[in-house]
């Protein structure tokens, strides 16, 4: 398994993504060679780390923090980062599941329903795309 | 990208701070979009997409115009 699927699966498994050291010793590699694949990996956008750390941040779709936005797929809840990663998440596992989140404006929750890959009846609710896709990696958080 | 009650509550947020509103669409092109992207992210052969094929995707899915452009 390659450094990227094992921070994934982790996260998935244990709802914490893994430091370098754990990476390390769970694939046996050398430390310096999996520093070294979390920047090339940071890089690329497949993962975001906490700046100035080698700390995973997000694992697309994933998060490895508490966000507004929890997927929950077989039972079991995984937060993602925004409405695109929680329904890419379930779209990840499997095509079946859930996605909570809140309205930003009001605070009322809304739920978009996955069944074997499709939209379950007509969920309410409009996504927002404020930042324009040029500008997506210029503040992570923010998009 | 964040998930609204409605256009409505889209455009009071956004003047309550300030901001221009983005792009606003349906959850069913929000699922297109994450299914496509996203559902062979477990897989040891994923491959990021060029920007090139981000924006065909984009394109194939109705995304279009300048706010759905990779380049500056």
């Amino acid at each position: 398994m390659d450094v990227r699927l094992h921070v994934m699966r982790t996260l998935l498994d244990t709802g914490r993504a893994p430091t370098v050291p754990e990476t390390a010793e769970g694939l046996g590699l050398d430390v310096d060679e999996v520093s070294g694949r979390y920047r090339e990996l940071a890089e690329s956008h497949a993962i975001e780390l906490r700046p100035g750390t080698l700390e995973i941040w997000m694992a697309h779709p994933l998060s490895a923090e508490p966000t507004p936005f929890v997927a929950t797929v077989d039972g079991r809840d995984h937060f993602a980062n925004c409405i695109w990663d929680g329904l890419g998440t379930v779209a990840m596992l499997g095509g079946t599941g859930s996605v909570r989140t809140a309205c930003p404006d009001c605070d009322d929750s809304l739920q978009a329903d996955v069944v074997q890959r499709e939209l379950a009846g007509e969920p309410e609710g409009v996504v927002h795309f404020a930042i324009p896709a040029s500008r997506w990696y210029d503040d992570i958080g923010d998009t | 990208m964040q998930l609204f009650r409605s256009e409505e509550h889209v455009r009071r947020w956004c003047e309550e701070r300030g901001r221009e509103p983005g792009a606003v669409f349906g959850l069913d092109r929000m699922w297109s979009l994450a299914d496509a992207w996203y559902h062979d992210r477990l897989s040891e052969d994923f491959r990021r997409r060029t920007p090139d094929e981000a924006e065909a995707l984009f394109d194939s899915i109705g995304l279009t115009g300048d706010a759905w452009r990779l380049s500056r």
